[in-house]
């Protein structure tokens, strides 16, 4: 499709969306993983039995990034059969729910993965219950998941 | 106020986390009350080879003295908190510059009462504090002076200078080496609470305060209270003129006391220090001595640092409850080998110790 006008342009909205998507998911899983990954550090200099387990706030920040490059992926699998605005503005709209939810998220997992830590550090047995609301972070974007792919599959 | 919670969680997390994986390995009551009950030094070595202060400790021949056990003691603390500053960045390293710039004035007040009791620059070094700023060159040029006030102005500032006059090195004995050494380390809080005071704000500020205010306080009470013991008049030149919850009225009432007793009394009845030191006659009575009020203050400071500790992690009052939490433990632990190798009785020895509840 030879588009005249951008705004109108769905493979334009469509291309914007795919794009943020991976590219904010990035920031959000680097900000989680950037903010507790010292933290990990600090605890397994102190305490090195903690450090594997500890990992799972990385691991959990990571997963943002590939919720984001799923998004992404699935709206450039979908972009050659979009025929109306609706539809590029549709996948718009997922890529920018997958990036603006990654970003919190990666926050929340940074922050909390820190916590989570520094409080396994002092008290090892703590960390089941430590790593409920890093859980509850990464649930923000799982939320943000599913939305996009209903918006990207009903994306005409 | 945001931007440094920011800071702290974006730059501090290893740090912190460090620190607090370190709390965990701090000795507990349990085990200090077990060391007090020990038969010898060896015995509190050889139970202490795998922790925090087993490598200087390990160092130490079969018959060292105790001069030389509380201070592998103290390298043993101070490795710790230097491991700590270089792990640190930003305002938080700065912080523990300011933290490590007090201990200076520990070592000047060292050095002066040492140079007073003709003591050698040997016998000091032994017992200098090693978390100190000031190199061994440095504090070996200010043993080799003679004059108390060329000393004090070569090592302090104007401050100290104005709060020393009056004291000269003839005549600092018994309880007015103590009182010279109160002013010098009051100066060493006062310098570290106007920075927290000053240059803090938000959470930092909020909970490194009552810790930094509560030793200048105890400080000029301290200063008040030894100066009735040994009947010196004008101890109000020597105070600290900052003051956080001990303010002016209750200072002068403190100097407005007949003597020692009724001073204790004042103390025990203020509104916020009556939470430690009450029954402090008593106690006073019973021992002959001040040093129930620096137990007293330890044990203050200590809760204060729990409390720190179950609040909001990311400020740099962390840091400073940790550093209190380790201080103690290594004053703890030098009270524990200096009282085992005099030969003091269990419940004494306790009584010397500051303990969590």
């Amino acid at each position: 499709m030879v588009c005249v006008d951008l705004s109108t342009c769905p493979t334009f909205w469509a291309s914007l969306g795919a794009g943020l998507s991976v590219l904010l998911s990035a920031i959000g899983a680097g900000l989680g993983i950037g903010i507790s990954g010292p933290a990990i550090a600090g605890a397994g200099v102190e305490r090195p039995e903690v450090m594997l387990k500890t990992f799972i706030a990385t691991i959990l920040a990571e997963a943002l990034a590939i919720y984001g490059l799923v998004v992404g992926l699935l709206s450039i699998f979908a972009i050659p059969a979009l025929t109306t605005i609706e539809g590029g503005t549709r996948i718009f709209a997922a890529g920018l729910t997958m990036g603006a939810a990654s970003l919190g998220a990666g926050f929340g997992i940074g922050a909390a993965g820190s916590a989570m830590a520094s409080a396994t550090a002092e008290k090892p047995d703590i960390f089941s219950r430590a790593v409920i609301s890093l859980i509850l972070a990464e649930a923000l974007a799982i939320y943000a998941l599913v939305t996009a792919l209903l918006l990207v599959f009903g994306a005409k | 106020m945001v931007s440094d919670t920011l800071s702290h969680l974006l730059r501090d997390n290893y740090l912190i986390a460090r620190l607090r994986g370190k709390r965990s390995n701090l000795l507990g009551r349990q085990q200090l009350i077990a060391l007090s009950e020990s038969k010898s030094q060896t015995e509190i070595i050889g139970l202490l080879a795998e922790g925090p202060y087993g490598a200087e400790l390990s160092k130490l021949g079969s018959e060292s003295s105790t001069i030389e056990t509380e201070r592998a003691v103290r390298l043993g603390y101070a490795d710790s908190v230097m491991s700590l500053i270089r792990a640190s960045g930003g305002d938080t390293h700065e912080f523990l510059i300011q933290y490590r710039r007090r201990s200076d004035a520990y070592a000047i007040a060292g050095l002066v009462v040492f140079k007073a009791q003709g003591k050698t620059w040997e016998d000091y070094l032994a017992t200098r504090q090693p978390l100190a700023l000031m190199n061994e060159q440095e504090l070996h040029r200010l043993y080799s002076l003679d004059d108390l006030s060329i000393i004090v102005r070569e090592a302090g500032d104007r401050h100290l200078v104005e709060r020393m006059k009056g004291f000269s090195m003839t005549d600092i004995e018994g309880e007015k080496a103590s009182l010279v050494r109160d002013v010098i380390n009051g100066w060493g809080e006062e310098r570290f609470y106007e920075y927290i005071n000053e240059k803090l704000s938000g959470p930092d500020r909020e909970n490194c305060l009552p810790i930094a205010g509560s030793a200048i306080d105890i400080a000029n009470l301290t200063l008040i209270v030894r100066s009735k013991i040994i009947g010196a008049s004008g101890i109000k030149d020597h105070l600290i003129p900052s003051h956080w919850k001990l303010n002016q009225r209750a200072i002068d009432q403190l100097l407005a006391a007949t003597d020692v007793a009724q001073a204790l009394d004042v103390a025990a009845s203020h509104e916020y220090y009556s939470r430690i030191l009450s029954g402090a006659r008593q106690k006073y009575e019973e021992s002959k001595s001040l040093s129930f009020i620096e137990v007293a203050l330890r044990r203050y400071q200590l809760d204060l640092g729990r409390r720190v500790f179950l609040g909001f992690p990311y400020s740099v009052g962390i840091v400073l409850a940790f550093l209190i939490l380790k201080e103690n433990e290594a004053r703890n632990l030098a009270a524990v080998l200096a009282g085992v190798a005099a030969g003091l009785p269990t419940d004494e020895l306790r009584s010397l110790l500051a303990l969590q509840d």
